[in-house]
């Protein structure tokens, strides 16, 4: 510890020194204001012994400058008119304390350790606000280190304290609950929920026979700001028993609820065509066998004859609705290879043609010799026109023409199927893609049909970047082009040819 | 009886169609046939059958609701009894009992599908005698 001893008495200051040293103390003199304010200002001092009577600078004009200088070191006046009006006086212009002249060494040493003592205190004061501002801001660190990861979450955050006023939240939850404008620190649920349901399921998770529950969930449907399904999950926080608060966060689940919807739509239609053509069978064999529908042999034939056909369409049925889920997998490995299609469709109608025969059908090919290769799966390919030819069969007339055109263009090879055939209304036109759609009309009411073929041509086309499209005239037939996207250009393959 | 009763068969099914025709003409009944709702209500203004067997499932999932409800709002055909034949059961989510709610009436009734040929023609003979008592 450093004391500066300033006085202009020679014996005061020595007498200071030799009362001081033994103790441990480093003592330094001055003689007056001036030099003892420049010693000061060059060494670190913990404790000053001032007279208030000196020349050039007294001690309360030092005291002044000491102060500004640094405000802890300890002041303590040495006077030798120790009136109660100089004592005040210097302790206003910061002294710690003083020491009346003369004094002895026990007085001015116990008026000198208690300056040190508080010096000591004081510092050590310091040093733990210091620490203190430090850890704080390692919270406030760690606290806006916890906002960047609240912030970034797609799902919404809600947290309210015990008294249901908001403490925390997150971008996601306002643009999901439209909160923006009523969103504040501090604010009572109330004033922030606005939707009494969402409210009461909150306040929920606040009653007593909650805390048995670590979280609960709920779903609930948003028609507002659109409609949208949201997952709430409602946590309560407690420490050591004692209810903190609410933590909700909110998840949107409306796309998982539409596909959840799409697949039992479409498990219910699967179901009804499945049992259908089963109720159908069963119905012919049960006439058949009890007699219910007469005794004519001709009809009861006729029935089980019907009995076998729907037999049959149900197992295209099956075989359809197995290439159709394969279709719908993403994991679907395609064996694409450049593909000449000539080959294709040549193959496919001589496979079909003795089903056109027994309805007296033409079939006319207008194929070039090759046809500028597609990048293709040569399986879906002959699927694909597979069930596009055989409709052209199915759905034409007797003694009608199927033609098959394959025209390469600029940037699409192009496919026509064409039929002479009996057309689709404009009204059924647009759903014909669609799963299970079949036209209703009594020309065709005996034609069988899965209602999966033209879905599954749709699907085959757009897993190979192409596009199908259709024109029909009712009584005149039905062209469907394919457009498949070629790998060259026309005007570079006959370059290189 | 003076004339045979008339069924009105509706359902896109032409199986079904066809087997329950051969089966009630078999049991005496005179039958009408319609292949869809259309279809079938300008069937009800021509033939005026006793009753209608109808199917669910036709164009649309619930066709059969629709075209019963049109029928039930009509003074002069609500009182034909209706029998709602449908391939999906309950379990896929359908209840019948509240579909039609305040519209079906003590001669209605309504099967799943396959409802085999004898059972058919109970389950008709039964309505039609209610429907006579009812009158």
């Amino acid at each position: 510890m450093h004391i500066l001893v300033v006085d202009d008495e020679r014996g005061i200051r020595e007498g200071c020194r030799r009362i001081l040293a033994p103790e441990g103390y480093a003592v330094d003199v001055a003689e007056d204001g001036r030099a003892g304010l420049e010693k000061v200002r060059a060494g670190a001092f913990d404790l000053i012994l001032v007279d208030l009577m000196m020349p050039l600078m007294g001690g309360i004009e030092m005291m002044e400058h000491v102060s500004a200088y640094d405000p802890e070191i300890i002041m303590i006046v040495i006077t030798g008119f120790a009136t109660v009006e100089t004592a005040v006086d210097a302790m206003k212009h910061g002294a710690y304390d003083y020491v009346p002249k003369p004094f002895t060494p026990d007085q001015l040493l116990a008026v000198v350790n208690r300056g040190i003592e508080t010096r000591r205190l004081r510092r050590e004061a310091r040093q733990l606000m210091e620490e203190r501002d430090q850890k704080l801001l390692e919270v406030a660190n760690e606290t806006s280190k916890i906002h960047a990861i609240v912030n970034s979450l797609a799902d919404g955050i809600l947290v309210f304290n015990s008294d249901k006023q908001l403490v925390l939240w997150n971008p996601a939850v306002v643009k999901m609950l439209d909160l923006s404008g009523r969103i504040e620190a501090g604010r009572a649920m109330s004033d922030i929920i606005s939707r009494k349901e969402l409210a009461e399921m909150i306040g929920k998770a606040y009653l007593s026979h909650s805390a048995k529950y670590t979280m609960q969930s709920e779903e609930i449907e948003l028609a507002a700001p659109e409609a949208r399904t949201l997952m709430v999950n409602l946590s309560p926080v407690r420490d050591s028993g004692r209810e903190l608060g609410v933590v909700s966060v909110f998840r949107d689940i409306t796309g998982l609820k539409e596909i959840d919807q799409i697949k039992s739509q479409f498990v219910t239609m699967v179901a009804h065509e499945l049992r259908a053509p089963l109720a159908a069978v069963e119905g012919y064999l049960s006439a058949f066998l009890t007699g219910a529908a007469g005794s004519d042999p001709q009809v009861n034939r006729n029935m089980l004859e019907r009995a076998k056909a729907r037999t049959h369409s149900l197992l295209e049925l099956v075989n359809d609705l197995l290439q159709f889920i394969k279709l719908e997998s993403k994991k679907v490995v395609r064996k694409k290879e450049l593909l000449d299609l000539t080959g294709v469709l040549r193959g496919t109608v001589e496979l079909l043609k003795p089903l056109g025969e027994e309805k007296g059908l033409r079939f006319k090919l207008e194929l070039p010799d090759s046809l500028p290769p597609v990048e293709a799966d040569r399986g879906e390919m002959e699927q694909l026109f597979t069930n596009l030819i055989s409709n052209a069969i199915k759905y034409n007339v007797n003694q009608g023409k199927v033609t098959i055109r394959a025209k390469p263009g600029n940037h699409f090879l192009d496919i026509k199927v064409a039929d002479t055939g009996v057309g689709i209304d404009e009204e059924s036109l647009p759903h014909i893609f669609e799963e299970f759609y079949r036209v209703s009309d009594p020309k065709t009411r005996y034609t069988p049909g899965t209602g999966l073929g033209l879905s599954i041509v749709r699907k085959i086309v757009e897993s190979h970047f192409g596009r199908i499209e259709v024109t029909s005239k009712v009584g005149k037939g039905t062209t469907f082009t394919v457009r498949l996207p070629m790998k060259q250009r026309m005007s570079e393959a006959r370059n290189q040819g | 009886m003076d004339r045979k009763q008339r069924i009105l068969l509706v359902d896109d099914d032409v199986d079904f169609v066809d087997l329950n025709r051969a089966v009630l003409e078999n049991h005496g009944f005179d039958v009408a046939t319609a292949f869809s709702s259309r279809e079938g209500l300008d069937k009800v203004r021509f033939e005026q059958p006793d009753l209608i067997v109808l199917d669910l499932m036709m164009e649309k999932h619930d066709s059969g609701f629709a075209f019963a409800k049109t029928l039930k709002k009509d003074p002069l055909y609500r009182t034909i009894p209706i029998l709602m034949l449908t391939a999906v059961s309950e379990s896929t989510g359908y209840d019948f009992s509240q579909e039609l709610d305040g519209y079906w009436m003590k001669t209605d009734d309504y099967a799943s599908k396959p409802l085999l040929p004898d059972e058919l023609v109970k389950r008709v003979k039964e309505l039609l005698s209610r429907a006579k008592s009812e009158a």
